[in-house]
């Protein structure tokens, strides 16, 4: 997506004052500053350019009070499974993790939202700018907001932009994000989720699709054969994105940067490595992750010491849904077939031990199938 | 009082009340802030002389997919 210009990025809507919520606040009660200093200048010191970042409470907070109670723990502005995560692979050596933490603030830390940069503004990490002059965005946009973070893997993936793929089908039903994820799933519930796949509120295929299981309905035997074996993406997936070995560092100008070595596509099933009573399934689509051992070499070596104990290859819902996939074309397009699954041969000698609970031994994999379903 | 008298003190109350309240939520349309920032010939300039000053907030280094 591209960057808004410096002066679009601040421009002001007049129609602000016509805004019925929103249009009595004066600018400076929420962003500071001298509202009658001619010199802009000195007229901005002390503003706040996201006053709803980190605290919204002043600026949101009083009207909005039942999504103030519980946004600090929404993910987009906790992050919490990020730092958990990666506190798993960390080292004990409380000098490694202080060097580790400071690594995290300077990159990982700062792709979160808040929000204003939601509601109102692109988020900073993708250099900000209001979404329509400051005016309040109740949905926030999808181009300008969640794919403009979500963009490698998500947008590209729902929008059918990698050549050879198609779009999932739910965008060619015209759904947006928030159709699945809602408000009440971004703003939190007040829980403090370890990971974004533990989230309650979260969307589930059969929110929706509550039929596939009942007598009447198409492939109910295939469905009902499956159920808590599969997940949803196993059949319905196409390919999906890759990435490897991230490393961040700053550069000669002191500013951050990350590199990643290469990416791919691939469609790998794998055993699940969280399985729960929400996701009972035993194989899952896993999709390997830009974390390297050497992730934060430029801050500190062997920062990540406990590599092993997380898998590379994670659990993955990919947003390229298809009714029909290679490999639900027919039993056998699965069932026996070794290229689709994650084999110990497909992950790289240093990644193996992390791996061990996710890869499927050959003689686990689903036997190829004499009767075939009408 | 008759009724045609009441009505119009009612009205000239109410006609009061609605432009009290727009002077009221209209009020920072006067402030600096506004002034500027709903207009871009202003916002051009100022941003031009911010980029003079300011250094590449961006490390050309970035490289692959975030």
């Amino acid at each position: 997506m591209e960057s808004l210009a410096p002066h679009e990025k601040i421009l002001v809507d007049s129609d602000i004052v016509d805004d019925e919520n929103h249009g009595e606040i004066a600018c400076h009660e929420c962003h500071g500053g001298n509202p009658d200093d001619p010199n802009w200048k000195t007229a901005h010191k002390g503003v706040v350019k996201d006053p709803t970042y980190p605290d919204a409470s002043t600026a949101c907070g009083d009207c909005h009070d039942e999504i103030n109670e519980n946004y600090q723990k929404s993910l987009h502005v906790s992050l919490r499974p990020y730092k958990l995560i990666i506190d798993e692979r960390a080292s004990s050596n409380t000098v490694i993790r202080n060097k580790l933490g400071c690594a995290m603030n300077t990159h990982c830390s700062k792709c979160h939202s808040s929000c204003g940069q939601c509601h109102i503004s692109r988020p900073n990490s993708v250099e900000g700018g209001f979404l329509d002059g400051h005016l309040f965005q109740k949905k926030p946009p999808m181009q300008e907001v969640c794919t403009a973070c979500h963009g490698s893997r998500i947008q590209k993936e729902y929008l059918g932009e990698h050549e050879g793929l198609l779009p999932s089908i739910h965008k060619e039903k015209y759904m947006k994000c928030d159709k699945c994820h809602t408000g009440e799933e971004m703003h939190g519930n007040g829980k403090d989720y370890a990971h974004r796949y533990d989230v309650e509120n979260g969307p589930k295929c059969v929110d929706c699709h509550k039929e596939i299981y009942k007598r009447e309905a198409k492939n109910v035997i295939t469905h009902r054969i499956h159920k808590d074996k599969a997940s949803c993406h196993v059949c319905h997936s196409q390919p999906y994105n890759n990435c490897s070995a991230c490393h961040v560092g700053k550069d000669k100008q002191g500013l951050a940067f990350f590199k990643t070595k290469s990416s791919w596509f691939d469609f790998k099933i794998g055993f699940n490595p969280l399985k729960s009573e929400k996701r009972p399934e035993k194989f899952v689509t896993l999709r390997h992750i830009p974390v390297d051992r050497g992730t934060f070499d430029f801050y500190v070596k062997d920062a990540l010491s406990n590599f092993d104990t997380v898998p590379t290859w994670k659990l993955a819902t990919p947003h390229n849904i298809r009714l029909k996939t290679t490999q639900n074309a027919s039993c056998n397009a699965c069932h026996g077939n070794e290229s689709l699954f994650l084999l110990e041969k497909d992950v790289e000698d240093n990644e193996k031990g992390a791996n061990k609970n996710v890869i499927v031994p050959v003689n686990l994999i689903p036997k190829k199938q004499k009767w075939q379903p009408k | 009082m008759k009724s045609f008298q009441l009505i119009g003190l009612a009205a000239a109350f109410c006609m009061a009340l609605i432009l009290s309240n727009t002077f009221l939520c209209h009020a920072y349309e006067d402030t600096q802030c506004f002034q500027c920032h709903t207009s871009a010939k202003k916002l051009i300039e100022a941003t031009r002389e911010i980029a003079k000053a300011r250094p590449a907030l961006k490390s050309a280094e970035t490289s692959g997919e975030g």
